[in-house]
């Protein structure tokens, strides 16, 4: 009897795990494995071009080609500039809210954390057109209304910009972003509240003392995320592109790889840019980890 | 994981998945039999707005093909990228929309099928520039069905009301761009649309520029020959005067700049009558169309807006004969091609245009102009055409290098012509990137 119940368990397992391990072989991993091979690749033609191509081994020359562009590096530079601007101010708005929201004491609490939470269900590409047309002071009330009062702002000039996007994805995730950290402040037992109120601590005291320290993986978890998706940054740039001269076709790497298959009509110089960014994905998320997990107080 | 404790229902549930995955493959690899007597199914590709009109006159003359219309995103936004990814997977549509422009980067991804054996006959059926579009090395690929003949629309009740004359060279239309920017705090004579390739390459090509040529085995490049850095030299005066708005064309705020006025002049292709009709519906009867401003007075020299388009076949199709069919009767058809120019898909490949009725006849789009039967003005372009233009192959790249490269101009305060010849170092190394030869 024992030994039929030991043999039913992993058939169960299994059965429940063998549909989850072909779908991310066939739709994860297969992709990745290709995009690999196919950027070790490269299609040539030859004459006047109007034969049919062929398809030739060049090892790392993708690689070389998209490192030596001076626009591809210049836009990964841009991309770590628009991340030291989103991921601090993310965190923080994130961290402001959920504080704020959860400590009990602000009024209508729960409707808020709603409304901040909307954002966040709408399509990333249809929050990016609302928000084109809130940028461009022809269509935009609050522009308009901002030069009336004798502010000229151009929110897509080339200074502006990348503030303009930071603006567009702080909306869309603040809201989510803080429902994680409101999820791990409900986790604080509040027996360390009332400990900390018969000693007199001040509310201030209790966020800084307590309530930041036990989110501390929350934040490096919400940190990393953001991180995460700060390198994918494509959707914003793609479609405010055509509003301004301040966006090219390689303004972020992920954008470059995309005008480099549809436009230039070379996938395999974008298979290579792609590695390159989830390479320094890698890199920066695995090396954020590794600076925040002190020795004995391991967040993750 | 498969350790002694992995029993027989473990292994036999696994082989029975692997077996339905093999079972499901091989089922959908099947292809059903032809059956003779059922109409064949076709599939066609396109963007241009109510083509469907043309396939359902297609449908109901035909008992021994069916046509099926997708519509799909514009060819430069993503069309051609389905039609190519499409030919690559070996499940192509059959016949498909590709532009002039975009004919020769098919040719070098091997995705046109040779439609000379069912189409070669009817050669004279079309202007022989446009036929020539789709030809290479004596064999025909596409059927051209419309080009874009560059007209300029403008607003006849502004110019009016200012007291200025229509321009007719480009330093009268300095001088008007002057007076209409002297009008309104927010009003142009038209927009630098720095985001559209096609309507600065069109520019070059009427100031007498023609960037590419076959030289034997090899292709010669100018794109910064001096017709075009004349044209880009006048065009930056009339940015650094402030006299031209430097915004995209077919974007939200350009709509409502033709719908307000703010911008009096649009140069665009024959087929920009519809776009302007659908944008601004209230300003009918104020519009008018003119021939594009000259270089030299008296002279008349027209282009088009990146050729034109045609309908090709698609590599791969099961019924190229069926798939050829059509595309010659789509694009010659005169109900077909009256259809299609009412529906602003362009200037008609055809070469003897006087059996469209559409073309004589339609108050619709004469009554938007004041009366004016505007598909005048668009016989005297097209016919003004120069022929020797021709695309190369990475067309698409040659549009994205342009616009990327004007629009770092605009950006930077740098000169237009420095990024004309930026254009063509890009181009040029491109080209020889892909193994193409270039002089």
């Amino acid at each position: 009897m024992t030994t039929t119940a030991r043999r039913r368990q992993p058939f169960g397992l299994y059965v429940l795990i063998v549909p989850f391990v072909v779908m991310f072989a066939l739709f994860f991993i297969a992709p990745i494995v290709y995009a690999i091979v196919d950027s070790m690749f490269s299609v040539k033609a030859s004459g006047l071009g109007f034969g049919a191509p062929e398809r030739i081994f060049v090892f790392v020359d993708n690689y070389v080609a998209a490192l030596s562009s001076t626009s591809f590096v210049a836009s990964l530079g841009r991309l770590l500039v628009f991340s030291a601007i989103e991921v601090p101010l993310m965190v923080v708005t994130s961290l402001a809210l959920a504080l704020l929201l959860e400590s009990g004491r602000a009024r209508f609490g729960r409707f808020f954390r709603v409304i901040a939470f909307i954002p966040y269900g709408v399509p990333g590409v249809i929050a990016a057109i609302l928000w084109g047309f809130l940028y461009i002071p022809a269509t935009s009330p609050i522009l308009q209304s901002l030069s009336f009062l004798g502010l000229d702002i151009n929110p897509l000039s080339t200074q502006g910009v990348l503030f303009a996007i930071a603006n567009i994805a702080l909306w869309g995730f603040a809201g989510y972003n803080m429902f994680i950290l409101i999820a791990a402040l409900n986790a604080i037992p509040s027996e360390l509240y009332e400990a900390a109120r018969i000693d007199g601590a001040s509310e201030w005291a209790t966020t800084w003392h307590i309530k930041l320290p036990l989110l501390r993986p929350s934040i490096i978890l919400v940190t990393v995320f953001t991180i995460i998706g700060t390198l994918q940054l494509f959707v914003e740039p793609l479609v405010l592109r055509p509003l301004t001269t301040a966006i090219n076709s390689d303004f972020t790497p992920n954008l470059a790889a995309y005008n480099q298959t549809f436009a230039q009509g070379n996938p395999n110089l974008a298979a290579a840019m792609a590695v390159i960014v989830a390479v320094l994905g890698f890199v920066f998320s695995f090396g954020f980890l590794r600076l925040v997990n002190r020795k004995g107080n391991r967040a993750w | 994981m498969f350790t002694q404790r992995t029993g027989r229902p473990v292994r036999v549930a696994l082989a029975s998945i692997a077996t339905a995955g093999l079972i499901v493959g091989l089922a959908a690899c099947a292809s059903e039999p032809a059956s003779s007597d059922k109409p064949v199914e076709l599939t066609f590709q396109a963007w241009v707005p109510n083509i469907d009109k043309a396939v359902d006159a297609f449908n109901a003359e035909h008992d021994d093909i069916h046509v099926t219309l997708e519509t799909i995103t514009a060819g430069p936004d993503g069309g051609y990228a389905k039609m190519l990814s499409a030919v690559q997977a070996g499940n192509p549509a059959d016949i498909a929309q590709v532009g002039y422009s975009d004919i020769p980067d098919f040719l070098v991804s091997d995705a046109l099928e040779d439609i000379t054996p069912y189409v070669g006959e009817s050669k004279d059926l079309f202007s022989s520039w446009q036929w020539d579009a789709g030809s290479f090395d004596g064999k025909t690929y596409a059927v051209p069905q419309a080009s874009g003949p560059l007209v300029q629309f403008y607003r006849a009740d502004i110019f009016d009301s200012l007291g200025i004359a229509y321009p007719t060279t480009w330093d009268e239309y300095y001088e008007a761009a002057k007076a209409i920017r002297a009008s309104g705090p927010d009003r142009y004579i038209t927009a630098f649309a720095f985001n559209q390739a096609a309507w600065l390459i069109g520019l070059s090509q009427q100031g007498g520029a023609n960037w590419f040529s076959a030289d034997g085995d090899a292709w010669d490049v100018t794109i910064d020959d001096e017709n075009t850095l004349k044209v880009a030299a006048f065009w930056q005066k009339l940015i650094d005067e402030d006299l031209v708005k430097v915004e995209a064309d077919f974007s939200s705020e350009w709509n409502a700049d033709l719908q307000n006025g703010n911008v009096a002049t649009w140069i665009v292709g024959s087929w920009g009558d519809a776009i302007i009709r659908g944008t601004a519906p209230d300003t009918a009867g104020n519009w008018a169309a003119g021939a594009v401003p000259q270089w030299t007075a008296g002279e008349n020299v027209s282009a088009t807006w990146a050729g034109g388009s045609a309908s090709v076949v698609l590599k791969g199709s099961d019924h190229p004969k069926e798939a050829a069919e059509f595309a010659l009767w789509l694009n010659s058809n005169p109900d077909s091609v009256s259809i299609l120019t009412s529906i602003g898909a362009g200037w008609p490949s055809i070469s003897d245009v006087s059996v469209i009725p559409a073309l004589q006849e339609d108050p619709e789009v004469f009554d938007f102009y004041g009366g004016q039967n505007i598909w005048e003005v668009a016989a005297e372009s097209d016919a003004s055409v120069d022929n020797s233009w021709r695309w190369p192959p990475l067309a698409s790249t040659l549009f994205a290098s342009l616009t990327d490269n004007v629009k770092s101009a605009i950006e930077a305060g740098t000169p237009l012509t420095a990024a004309y010849e930026k254009t063509q170092t890009d181009m040029v190394a491109a080209l020889e990137d892909k193994g193409i030869s270039v002089k």
